[in-house]
């Protein structure tokens, strides 16, 4: 046991920050771009605040596409475009715009759900107060939706420790590398099980922290 | 203060338009309680969401203050609704904000400082009798003690109106009294004037000073609380005050009665509960007046109240009796029976 942890305790430390780095860094942009596209696609949406047929048709169309293809599909296909952004298509440098592209969709999709979940009623009380649609997106509906919004940010940070898996393909290395190089390919079966163990454990620490969050954030 | 005119209001809708509300005119002077009553689907949220165009109107004016809010620019139309406080059904509070901050948070976006948000919060909470309760969440409060705070909220604002939407609809009789009471007093004493809707004759008879009976879309009678409860005119305002009082006698009952003598229904206004004025028809007509149902409503403005009489006796008597009561103010109806 003590030989293994001190052989295997550097790479498998490496990969655990490699995979928080890819995780943190894809997460971090893919927030930045899901959330304004879900707000939008609410807006957008018909009888709402934005109302327009065309933007929010498109809208939905161009999520559904990226939302329907499979991570390493998305991988390959995008490769031109991902050279194009950040100048390289290997290294974790390489695998965040996939792993952008990839969650961003889902995230707007599932913000979407969050906010539509929002009272209507409160919403027409504020306007009803006269208060401006944008401090009712940001105080109202944003707020009211957090428990919510928190889940759904779990549920795609946990699909996107699933896709870093694949990351290792364009070698970015990460946790789901690990297992696939030493476990399957040198048939090191304890590194595997090792992985998948920290693996395990990872997803249940972010889901329970986001369900604690959320029971944090929701008062009834 | 707030005057609809000629306004109708039609939804587009997969088998034809359906025209919700129907060229209605009405007209809230300034410190008045007015009612606007209907049965479910009669076009009443729909009308109450036009006064502060959260429904914009097919056609029709909508004015308020003497501003003709139609035409106005999205910035004056967000000011003048600023000072028009709504109440809700279903009361609309954030489930994830105290109390505090359900109220404060409307204000802090309308730009009030810190201090002054302060200041109404606590000032409006004392005045819905809520002060103690402003850390807890909605989710821990009654039906009654949440639209107080939704009341609060609305008053925070210091609006000139309030437009209530069925606010004691999702409320028991005794928690809607209280709410009431509480209108009442806004009213009196902060001068606020109240257009409020409701399918609930004793929200009416309670505080409003003028109704409308809204059917279909349309307003098919209106008139003074008093006048409505003495005088109702159409079938749907009869059916509305049959909830109140037990004015129904079954129709085979008043079959049998009128076999010998007529049966009546005498309405009055005021503290005259028609007692003396019986036995004084009794001696003078030689008749043999009988109660059958009796009852008094405390309206806002006045009493009314209302017997069923059987009066026995010769015809032509029977007839000078009822002159005389007409003539004594008493309204007199006589009930059909089979
Ligand atoms: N947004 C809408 N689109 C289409 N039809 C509508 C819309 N809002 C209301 N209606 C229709 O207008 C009519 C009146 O509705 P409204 O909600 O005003 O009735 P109400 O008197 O408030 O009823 P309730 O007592 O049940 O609340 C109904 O036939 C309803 O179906
Ligand atoms: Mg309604």
């Amino acid at each position: 046991m003590e030989a293994f942890i001190q052989d295997w305790l550097p790479i498998i430390g490496q990969s655990v920050i490699e995979t928080f780095q890819m995780v943190i860094i894809s997460l971090f942009f893919a927030i930045l771009i899901g959330v304004p596209l879900g707000i939008l696609i609410v807006l957008t949406r018909p009888g709402q605040a934005m109302a327009n047929k065309v933007v929010y048709q498109l809208l939905n169309l161009f999520i559904n596409i990226v939302r329907s293809i499979p991570f390493i599909i998305l991988l390959f296909f995008i490769l031109p475009f991902t050279k194009f952004l950040v100048g390289t298509t290997i290294g974790v440098q390489g695998v965040i715009v996939p792993l952008v592209i990839y969650t961003a969709p889902y995230i707007a999709r599932l913000l979407e759900t969050s906010l539509l979940e929002v009272d209507s009623g409160v919403i027409e009380a504020y306007k009803a107060m006269g208060i401006k649609t944008r401090q009712i997106i940001w105080n109202v509906m944003l707020r009211e939706a957090r428990p919510s919004i928190i889940l759904g940010l779990t549920i795609a940070t946990v699909s996107l420790i699933g896709a870093t898996a694949m990351a290792g393909l364009v070698g970015a290395g990460g946790l789901g590398d690990l297992a696939y190089r030493f476990g399957h390919l040198r048939y090191e079966v304890d590194v595997m099980y090792a992985t998948v163990f920290i693996l395990i454990v990872l997803v249940q620490g972010i889901q329970s922290l986001g369900n604690r969050l959320a029971a944090r954030l929701k008062k009834d | 203060m707030i005057k609809l005119e000629g306004i109708t209001k039609t939804f587009p809708s997969k088998n034809g338009n359906v025209t919700a509300v129907n060229n209605v005119n009405l007209h809230v002077k300034k410190g008045e309680i007015h009612g606007v009553i209907g049965y479910s689907g009669a076009g009443k949220s729909t009308l109450i969401r036009l006064v502060n165009l959260l429904e914009k109107p097919t056609s029709g004016s909508v004015s308020i203050k003497g501003t003709e809010l139609t035409s106005l620019t999205p910035e004056k139309l967000r000011q003048t609704r600023q000072k028009m406080g709504m109440i809700f059904q279903h009361f609309n509070l954030m489930k994830t904000a105290t109390v505090y901050d359900n109220i404060a948070t409307p204000l802090k976006l309308l730009g009030y400082d810190k201090h002054e948000v302060k200041k109404r919060v606590e000032k409006y909470l004392k005045i819905v009798d809520l002060f103690e309760k402003q850390k807890s969440y909605p989710s821990e409060l009654s039906g009654g003690q949440k639209q107080r705070v939704a009341i609060a909220r609305a008053l925070s604002q210091e609006p000139e109106i309030l437009l209530s939407d069925e606010a004691t609809s999702a409320l028991d009789p005794e928690t809607t009294n209280s709410i009431l009471d509480l209108l009442l007093k806004i009213n009196e004493e902060l001068g606020i004037t109240i257009l409020l809707i409701t399918h609930e004759m004793n929200v009416i008879q309670k505080i409003c000073d003028y109704v409308y009976v809204l059917e279909n879309g349309e307003i098919i009678e209106e008139s003074s609380s008093i006048e409505l409860f003495t005088n109702p005119r159409k079938q749907t305002t009869k059916k509305f005050l049959d909830t109140i009082s037990q004015r129904k006698l079954s129709a085979s009952l008043i079959s049998q009665l009128k076999l010998n003598g007529t049966v009546t229904r005498l309405t009055f206004i005021g503290e005259n509960t028609g007692q003396p004025l019986l036995a004084q028809v009794s001696q003078k007509f030689g008749v043999e007046p009988n109660i059958l149902t009796a009852n008094i409503m405390e309206l806002k403005n006045g009493i009314v109240g209302n017997l069923v009489i059987h009066l026995v006796g010769e015809a032509e008597q029977i007839n000078a009796s009822l002159q005389f009561l007409n003539n004594q103010g008493v309204t007199t109806v006589e009930v059909e029976g089979e």
